[in-house]
């Protein structure tokens, strides 16, 4: 006790360890993970929730700039002020400075999402089905400049192995196109997603087919396909009808080119096979030519808008009389293009309501409406507003209130 | 049921009167000896064909897709043979023609002037107006009697106007509303013309009006004329309404701007056959009385306009080079034939 009384006299021990907490002898990460980090136990009893982060304590620290506000030539100003030299000197403290820094340090950093809009999410927007991840890249001279690519799936699939026991990788189904006929689909395997979209994708580029369309905007004609389990009914629709079918099929439609169309999966909905099914349908399309010699008759098409005017479409070398024509020939187009198969139009059973006591009632009770649509449109084409045959008597009775905006709107003119 | 009974009544008893009175082709001619009478010439056999030759049938235009709410379908495809076909084909040709139907042109109908009787001893019985109307299944329109009591006790033939609104009352017919729609109204029609609206006003109004009903009239007069100022004619061409407006301006003999259009799209027939019915419906004018010694159309034309036409000079030029353009053309076609290796000369020796 004595002794060390005496060499803190001399001034030989110059820390003592009463007077010095722990901390000093520290690194700064040891002493950040003492905050930001819990326990293994304790993560999974929940204490990991809410703690803390790492931060930058020296935020707004800049070489040069200090307390007391100096001039130093070369590091915080030019050496040079127009042909005078500028001399190292103090300047008048900032006041605020301080202040500044001090809320600087205070506002927490936003954390960087990358957020997509939700055009570009895909399908949702926890998984990457459905997002558009750009065209092919090119390779030996060929160019996939229009071209488009949508991700289909994205699993994670493991196997197991001798020496690393179970290994997984992500596979991604893709499709590419340049919605003008042409596509292609593949699928790659990779351990990081990333590699595996651009694998996925140049090999879709490599894998490109035609596909032929009725007027660029649907599929030539009604067909059935399947692959596996997976059945598909394809309906060829008009003008302006728009993609009713499968997400996936829909964006293979989108690649291909192909504007309108009615498609029914029944069976398996496994994707990979959804897409396998409909590009072999596709495929097996027959042309018109095809068909109209095939029949040895003319094809022609009748389109309801434009009058029933019959335009032929294709038309054989030589046409068969209708002698010729046998009884027992199918010349429904639509059953001979499914290969003389009819699909069964199952009807749609009436809701269960319907049968209800109460939606009866309903119905009695909103028969009162059925024409009000009407009739307020007819009386605000005639009168400008809502008449009724008391409107003359009271003329201050408004059936209809003017909406409060346009009141406000008026008043500030 | 009161009313049905007493309007049956009054049909016995006026019949006569009312079928005097209420005549498609209006018989008051004599009446009113200033205006002529247009029915007749319209309907005659030779100047309906006329019409429906310069109507011109383009199938693309007649079964074009309309703007009428109609839900599409998908195309239907059939298998067809050639005798098939040509049925189908026969079945549009018809379909067509329906489609191109005029609308007929009349004279503007008079109201019935005369009362059919007044009972003084009815005076002031009521202070409103009672209409009796003929409700029985199966009459036309125009057969239908309707009559008025008025407060003053003379009971009267109704006027046109309550006659379409008791029809429209009683025997709605779909699409015509009760009252004149605004689109017919000066600002909207103005706005409607501007955009070249022209089928869709023509074909409301149809459907709105009967086709001696003055508005009518009134309308389809204005949306002529705007046509013939704006020189909108190929507008028209295919619909059911060409034929009506080639005989309005053919009719007030302001067939130039037309005649012009005609011979500028190369439809010189239809140009001469415009002149030929000018002459069938005023067979008094010039160039009608003197006779063209040529029967080439283009000398036919240059015939009538020399003597009528206001535009001469426009017109003559347009033909003169119409003529140069045909004769490069034939130079051109005989080259060709040439150079395929068969001479104008050989093709006469095989004929």
């Amino acid at each position: 006790m004595i002794r060390t009384c005496l060499l803190r006299v001399c001034g030989l021990v110059k820390n003592s360890p009463r007077n010095v907490s722990s901390v000093s002898n520290e690194s700064a990460d040891e002493l950040w993970k003492g905050v930001t980090s819990v326990s293994n136990a304790g993560r999974l009893r929940g204490r990991a929730k809410g703690l803390p982060r790492k931060k930058d304590l020296n935020k707004g620290q800049i070489i040069g700039i200090g307390k007391v506000s100096m001039q130093f030539p070369g590091l915080n100003t030019p050496v040079f002020r127009g042909r005078e030299l500028v001399h190292q000197q103090k300047l008048p403290v900032d006041p605020e400075r301080e202040e500044r820094l001090a809320k600087l340090r205070q506002s927490i950093p936003m954390r960087k999402r990358m957020k997509l809009s939700r055009l570009e999410q895909g399908w949702t927007s926890a998984h990457i089905g459905g997002r558009k991840i750009g065209p092919p890249d090119s390779i030996g001279g060929d160019t996939f400049d229009d071209f488009e690519t949508w991700v289909l799936e994205s699993k994670i699939v493991t196997h197991m192995t001798g020496n690393l026991g179970r290994k997984s990788r992500i596979s991604i189904f893709v499709v590419t196109g340049n919605g003008n006929g042409l596509a292609g689909f593949a699928l790659a395997k990779a351990p990081v997603q990333k590699a595996a979209m651009k694998t996925a994708k140049n090999r879709a580029g490599q894998r490109l087919m035609y596909i032929p369309r009725y007027k660029e905007h649907t599929v030539s004609h009604d067909f059935f396909t399947q692959f596996g389990n997976t059945k598909i009914f394809v309906k060829k629709m008009h003008e302006g009808y728009g993609l009713v079918c499968h997400r996936a099929i829909k964006a293979c439609c989108e690649a291909i080119g192909i504007k309108d169309i009615h498609a029914k999966v029944e069976g398996s909905i496994n994707l990979q096979n959804i897409i396998k099914a409909f590009f072999i349908g596709l495929l097996q399309q027959k042309s018109y030519q095809q068909l109209a010699d095939e029949k040895q008759l003319h094809l022609v098409e009748f389109k309801s808008e434009n009058g029933n005017y019959p335009e032929v479409i294709a038309s054989p070398s030589k046409v068969r009389k209708p002698e010729e024509v046998t009884s027992h020939e199918i010349l429904d187009f639509t059953q001979y293009v499914l290969g003389g198969k009819v699909i069964l139009q199952k009807k749609r059973p009436p809701a269960f309501y319907t049968k209800l006591p109460s939606f009866k009632t309903k119905l009695v009770k909103l028969e009162r409406t059925r024409h009000f649509d009407e009739t307020r449109i007819n009386l605000l084409a005639e009168y400008g507003a809502l008449h009724s045959f008391l409107t003359k008597k009271y003329p201050e009775a408004k059936l209809c209130p003017k909406p409060k905006q346009s009141k406000n709107n008026e008043t500030e003119e | 049921m009161l009313s049905h009974h007493i309007s049956k009544l009054l049909r016995r008893s006026y019949s006569r009167a009312i079928s005097n009175c209420r005549d498609f082709t209006s018989t008051n001619v004599e009446t009113d000896p200033t205006k002529r009478d247009p029915a007749p010439f319209f309907f005659n056999k030779e100047i309906q064909q006329c019409l429906e030759t310069l109507t011109t049938l383009d199938y693309n235009k007649v079964f074009r897709t309309r703007k009428d709410g109609y839900k599409q379908k998908p195309p239907e495809f059939k298998f067809l043979t050639d005798e098939e076909l040509e049925e189908a084909r026969k079945a549009a040709q018809y379909r067509a023609k329906k489609y191109l139907q005029m609308p007929p042109v009349v004279k503007e109908r008079l109201e019935p002037s005369e009362p059919l009787c007044e009972d003084p001893a009815l005076q002031d019985h009521d202070t409103v107006k009672y209409v009796f109307t003929d409700i029985t299944y199966g009459l036309k329109d125009r057969q239908r009697s309707i009559v008025v009591r008025e407060p003053g006790g003379t009971l009267r033939h109704a006027f046109w106007k309550e006659r379409d609104r008791m029809i429209q009352t009683f025997l709605p017919k779909p699409e015509r509303k009760l009252q004149k729609p605004k689109m017919f109204e000066d600002e909207y029609m103005k706005d409607l013309l501007n955009r070249n609206e022209y089928e869709f006003i023509l074909d409301r109004a149809c459907v709105q009006f009967e086709p001696d009903d003055p508005d009518y009239k009134a309308i389809t007069r204005e949306v002529y004329e705007h046509i013939n100022a704006e020189r909108h004619f190929d507008v028209l061409r295919s619909t059911r309404h060409f034929g009506p407006m080639v005989f309005h301006l053919v009719w007030t003999s302001n067939i130039d701007n037309l005649l012009y259009e005609m011979i500028e799209t190369n439809r010189i027939e239809d140009a001469a056959l415009l002149i030929r019915l000018y002459h069938m419906i005023h067979p008094t004018t010039k160039s009608a009385v003197e006779q063209c010694e040529h029967t080439d159309d283009v000398d036919f034309i240059m015939h009538y306009v020399r003597l009528e036409s206001l535009k001469k000079d426009k017109i003559q030029k347009l033909l003169q080079s119409y003529k140069e353009l045909q004769r490069e053309r034939e130079i051109v076609a005989e080259g060709i034939k040439q150079a395929h290796g068969i001479s104008s000369e050989n093709v006469n020796i095989n004929k």
